[in-house]
């Protein structure tokens, strides 16, 4: 494990907590990831798990979040791939409170291979909205849908229709401890032109789940 | 036999002025004439009355005397002697009454006349009260039996006059104990004295009075106000499915755009994460569904407990304010002390 990969783990060991109660101010916790990475057709398809950390905070109207994983990737059975690879993926998300139940946010989101050549980095802006709705007492529910502008590969293209949404829910356990779970789908319409023969679709699809606690301050 | 009953209830009724007044005689003459009358021989008890007043008796005596003579000149029909006899008991005790529904019609109008041919001042009475200065009055009453200048003074460390009026019969005056500066008058012990004129005839009655100085009463403040509760800040809504519903939406949701927006280059996508995602959702919404709602704030009733405290806010303040203005004023207490005598 290099010390990136140490520094990575202490930051996701150090906690969790999605949507923080609005008394909270500041939140932070581990999570576990499963994910699942395909990229230019059905062949070439990975599946596998992680661990990592988010932390959020929130001051009145405005909230912050900040999630790293590391990420180990494997084929599937049914993929063409030769072996698998390593993934860092860095996401964050800046809203504003619209209303008691929307918010919109922007962000950054931003994944990258390890080896470089084995799969597509990329780096994008997020705009977006979000939904919230309060299940009952400590239990909130969450809705995001994102635009992911400006995509950046490292195997260079374009995408012109890239979206990222999401599914989170936040429940309080005891006292400060939260139970998080958040899924999250992506899908990148890439496009390259390789040696100016004309554009070929190379998409990008990801799902995540994130299952992890946290703990208010 | 039909007279009869008539003649016992007027004999009955002349002897009842001399009902127990015969144990209280001293004098001899006087005694024997009480007896003479008490046996319904008017000449004797006249006569023997008459002879009692040339002895020497005491005021009480000598008015029981001439009551005695008055009654018995009012049953031999000498109305006129009987007024001048009446007129000499009321002299002695203005304060004489007789009951008319005891003596005769006769004796009665007699008596009623005398007190009218006299000027007297009766009746004096002022009651107990007590009341803030400024605020109350102390009710005096008296009777002035001629028309007359009627002049009422209090005197005590200051000399106050009450009221200076032309009066005749039952009168009825409120007096203000203030000094002319508008201030209480000082605590202390005062006489009501009640002058009336009458030509060279004057009469007067008093009447002493204790006059105290105390703190007015300040009203406790408010808790609550009689009628109004403070209601409850928080309610329980109703058990509801509306978080497995919030669920299932949000849920369904994330599994519409997952499958809308899958690639078919790509294939269909993992479920995992999905299902791993959308049933810890669902399954929060069904335990929320069916816990025990958390209380939520009323709103109604935040809004009404708040206008009830401002409401008793309000009333304390002036309360507070009413209370300053207490404990700047003077509570007099009147006590009416012994009679004085009459003049």
């Amino acid at each position: 494990m290099s010390g990136r990969d140490v520094a990575l783990v202490c930051l996701g060991c150090v906690g969790i907590g999605w949507r923080p109660a609005p008394a909270q101010r500041f939140s932070i916790g581990p999570h576990a990831v499963l994910v699942d990475y395909r990229e230019v057709s059905s062949g070439l398809r990975y599946s596998g798990a992680g661990f990592g950390g988010l932390a959020t905070a929130r001051y009145r109207k405005l909230s912050a979040a900040v999630a790293v994983e590391r990420l180990t990737l494997d084929p599937t059975s049914t993929s063409t791939a030769g072996a698998g690879f390593k993934a860092t993926q860095v996401d964050a998300w800046v809203a504003y409170d619209v209303a008691s139940y929307a918010s919109v946010e922007v962000g950054l989101m931003r994944r990258t291979a390890d080896p470089g050549f084995d799969a597509q980095s990329m780096g994008a802006v997020r705009i977006g909205a979000r939904s919230a709705y309060d299940l009952g007492p400590g239990a909130t529910v969450s809705f995001r849908a994102d635009y992911l502008a400006a995509p950046k590969f490292s195997g260079g293209g374009r995408a012109a229709f890239s979206l990222d949404m999401g599914l989170g829910l936040d429940v309080r356990l005891a006292g400060r401890l939260h139970g998080v779970v958040d899924y999250a789908f992506e899908r990148v319409n890439r496009k390259t032109d390789p040696g100016g023969t004309g554009e070929v679709s190379a998409p990008i699809q990801q799902t995540l789940a994130r299952v992890g606690l946290g703990i208010g301050f | 036999m039909r007279r009869r009953p008539a003649v016992v209830v007027s004999l009955l009724i002349a002897v009842a002025p001399a009902l127990g007044r015969a144990q209280a005689v001293q004098n001899a003459t006087v005694r024997r004439a009480q007896q003479a009358y008490d046996n319904l021989e008017y000449r004797q008890a006249l006569s023997l009355g008459l002879a009692a007043l040339r002895e020497r008796l005491a005021g009480a005596e000598r008015a029981r005397v001439y009551e005695l003579v008055g009654f018995s000149y009012a049953a031999l029909d000498s109305i006129l002697k009987s007024v001048d006899a009446f007129k000499q008991v009321v002299l002695i005790d203005p304060e004489r009454q007789l009951d008319p529904n005891r003596v005769s019609p006769k004796a009665y109008s007699a008596f009623d006349v005398a007190l009218r041919q006299v000027l007297l001042v009766r009746q004096l009475r002022i009651d107990s009260t007590g009341f803030v200065a400024g605020q109350g009055a102390v009710p005096i009453r008296f009777m002035v039996t001629q028309p007359a200048r009627v002049v009422t003074r209090a005197i005590g460390q200051t000399n106050l006059l009450v009221d200076s009026s032309a009066w005749n019969g039952q009168v009825n005056l409120s007096w203000s104990p203030r000094l002319p500066s508008g201030d209480p008058v000082p605590a202390g012990v005062y006489t009501i004295v009640v002058e009336a004129r009458l030509g060279q005839n004057t009469f007067s009655a008093s009447q002493q009075i204790r006059v105290l100085h105390g703190t007015v009463d300040t009203l406790p403040h408010l808790t609550g106000l009689p009628g109004y509760q403070y209601l409850p800040e928080t309610e329980i809504p109703p058990q509801s499915w509306r978080p497995l519903g919030l669920a299932f939406l949000y849920t369904g949701g994330a599994a519409i755009g997952t499958l809308g927006l899958e690639s078919g280059n790509l294939g269909a996508s993992s479920k995992r994460e999905l299902a791993v995602a959308g049933t810890a959702a669902l399954v929060t919404g069904l335990v929320m569904t069916l816990r025990k709602p958390a209380p939520r704030p009323a709103e109604g009733n935040i809004l009404y407990n708040r206008l009830l405290k401002e409401q008793i806010a309000r009333r304390n303040a002036d309360i507070a304010k009413e209370n300053v203005t207490r404990r700047q004023q003077v509570q007099l207490t009147v006590v009416p002390l012994k009679s004085g005598a009459a003049r």
